[in-house]
C-alpha cells in the first residue's frame, strides 16, 4: 500500500515539476538521466540573455570548495515570474536541483531553486 | 493491484487538473495556475468574455490546452514520431544535413542551427518556437506583429495591396493581411531567403515558401493560430498545424538580443570556465 502511495506521489511530482522547454537550446550537453541536489553560497548572479546564471560555491567533504554555475531560463521570463537582478545576492544560501554537464564540469541545468527565503520560480506562467 | 495504481494515478491527475482549472478561473489571465500547458498538468482553456470584433491587440503567450499538441510544439509543428512532414527528395536531403540543438540531439558546440550559431533571424513561422510572447499592434493600414525574441517585427499590410508576385528575398518575408470575419485575421507571407530553417529541427525551405496564418480569436483570452506552409520544392504536401495562445494583459515585452552573451553561451555549456563578461 505504501509502495502504491509512493508511486502515486512520484507521479504527481513528475506532473508538477515537468520543466518547460529550454528557451535557447536543447539539453544535449547535460545528463538528462539524473538530477542532483546541491547546497552552497551565492557568489554572483548574472541576469543576462540567453539564460540567467547563478554562480555559487559548494563545500566539499575535504574542506575545499568548488565553484559551480547553474543556469536558468531567460531573464525576461524570470522577471515576469517576479525575479530581479537582486533576487540572489553574494552570500545568500542556495539549494538547487538540476542536471550536471555530461563532461563532469561543475555546471548545472537548474530545475528547482531555493534561496534564503524559500523556493523561487523557474519560469513565468 | 495494477488497476488500483492506475486508478489512483488517474484520480491524482484529475485532482490536479481540476485544481488548476479552479485556479485559472479565479485568477485573471496571466496569473493562472502554475504548471503551464507544457508541463502536462495545465488548466483547461476556460472560456472568457467574448472576443472583441476585429481586434487582436495585446500580448499573447503560447499555452497548449490539455490534449492539444505536445512538447514537440517547442521545436516542430507536428508530432515528429506520429505525423512528420511530407518532404520532397530535396527536402529529405537537406533535413539530413541539419544538426539540431533544440530537439535535444546536438550540443551548441556541434549544432549547425543558423539561429544558434550565427544569430540569423529565425524566419517565419519558426519565430513562433522561441518561447517568448508576441504582441499585436493594429493601425489603420498595418498590423504589427512584435516578437519579444530579438525584437523581431513583422509588418502586415492591411491597406488592400496584393501579395507581390516577384518579391525580393527577406528574412521574415513580405506580408499582407485581411479580416475574414470579425474574429479571423488571415496573413499571407511570401518572399523569403533560403537561409532559415522552417522549424528548430532543421527542415529546409526554398525562396518559394508561402506561409498562411489564420489568427482566430476564440474569446477575449484565447487565440488560435492555424499555420500552413506551402513550398512544393521542399514539402511534398503543405505542412499544417495549429498553435494555441493565451492573452497576457499584465505583461510587457522585454528585451532579448541575439548577440554577445547569446553566442558566447557555447562556453557556458561546455564548462563555464571560459565564460567572460
Amino acid at each position: 500500500m505504501s509502495r502504491n502511495l509512493l508511486f502515486v506521489l512520484a507521479f504527481i511530482a513528475a506532473l508538477a515539476i515537468a520543466a518547460p522547454a529550454l528557451a535557447h537550446h536543447g539539453g544535449a550537453a547535460f545528463d538528462q538521466t539524473k538530477q542532483q541536489t546541491l547546497q552552497g553560497t551565492v557568489t554572483q548572479l548574472d541576469f543576462v540573455n540567453p539564460h540567467v546564471v547563478v554562480w555559487f560555491d559548494v563545500k566539499n567533504a575535504d574542506g575545499t570548495s568548488t565553484k559551480w554555475s547553474g543556469w536558468l531560463t531567460a531573464p525576461n521570463k524570470l522577471q515576469r515570474a517576479g525575479w530581479t537582478k537582486n533576487t540572489l545576492k553574494p552570500g545568500d544560501t542556495l539549494t538547487v536541483v538540476g542536471n550536471q554537464q555530461k563532461n563532469g564540469s561543475p555546471v548545472l541545468q537548474i530545475r528547482k531553486i531555493a534561496g534564503p527565503e524559500g523556493d523561487l520560480p523557474t519560469f513565468e506562467q | 493491484m495494477r488497476t488500483r495504481i492506475i486508478s489512483s494515478m488517474l484520480a491524482a491527475a484529475f485532482a490536479l487538473a481540476a485544481t488548476a482549472t479552479l485556479f485559472s478561473q479565479a485568477a485573471p489571465a496571466g496569473q493562472g495556475a502554475r504548471g503551464g500547458a507544457r508541463g502536462g498538468a495545465a488548466a483547461a482553456a476556460a472560456p472568457s468574455a467574448p472576443a472583441p470584433a476585429k481586434d487582436l491587440t495585446g500580448v499573447w503567450m503560447m499555452r497548449n490546452p490539455p490534449g492539444k499538441n505536445g512538447p514537440w510544439t517547442n521545436f516542430t509543428y507536428t508530432d515528429p514520431m506520429k505525423n512528420p512532414p511530407s518532404l520532397t527528395a530535396w527536402g529529405e536531403a537537406e533535413f539530413k544535413k541539419a544538426k539540431d540543438s533544440n530537439g535535444g540531439n546536438y550540443t551548441l558546440d556541434e549544432t549547425n542551427d543558423p539561429v544558434l550559431t550565427k544569430c540569423y533571424p529565425p524566419g517565419v513561422p519558426r519565430v513562433y518556437f522561441h518561447p517568448y510572447p508576441f504582441e499585436v499592434i493594429q493601425t489603420p493600414k498595418q498590423t504589427l506583429l512584435v516578437y519579444e525574441y530579438d525584437h523581431w517585427m513583422r509588418r502586415v499590410h492591411t491597406d488592400g495591396r496584393a501579395l507581390p508576385t516577384d518579391p525580393d528575398p527577406l528574412w521574415m518575408g513580405t506580408s499582407v493581411g485581411r479580416w475574414v470575419d470579425d474574429h479571423t485575421f488571415e496573413v499571407q507571407t511570401v518572399g523569403f531567403n533560403e537561409k532559415t530553417w522552417l522549424d528548430r529541427l532543421g527542415h529546409a525551405h526554398t525562396p518559394d515558401l508561402k506561409v498562411t496564418e489564420r489568427f482566430r480569436r476564440i474569446d477575449r483570452d484565447h487565440l488560435e493560430v492555424d499555420i500552413k506552409m506551402d513550398d512544393p520544392k521542399a514539402l511534398a504536401k503543405p505542412w499544417e498545424t495549429t498553435f494555441y495562445y493565451e492573452n497576457r494583459p499584465n505583461w510587457e515585452l522585454g528585451e532579448i538580443s541575439c548577440s554577445g552573451d547569446y553566442l558566447d553561451w557555447t562556453q557556458v555549456e561546455k564548462g563555464g570556465r571560459d565564460y567572460k563578461r
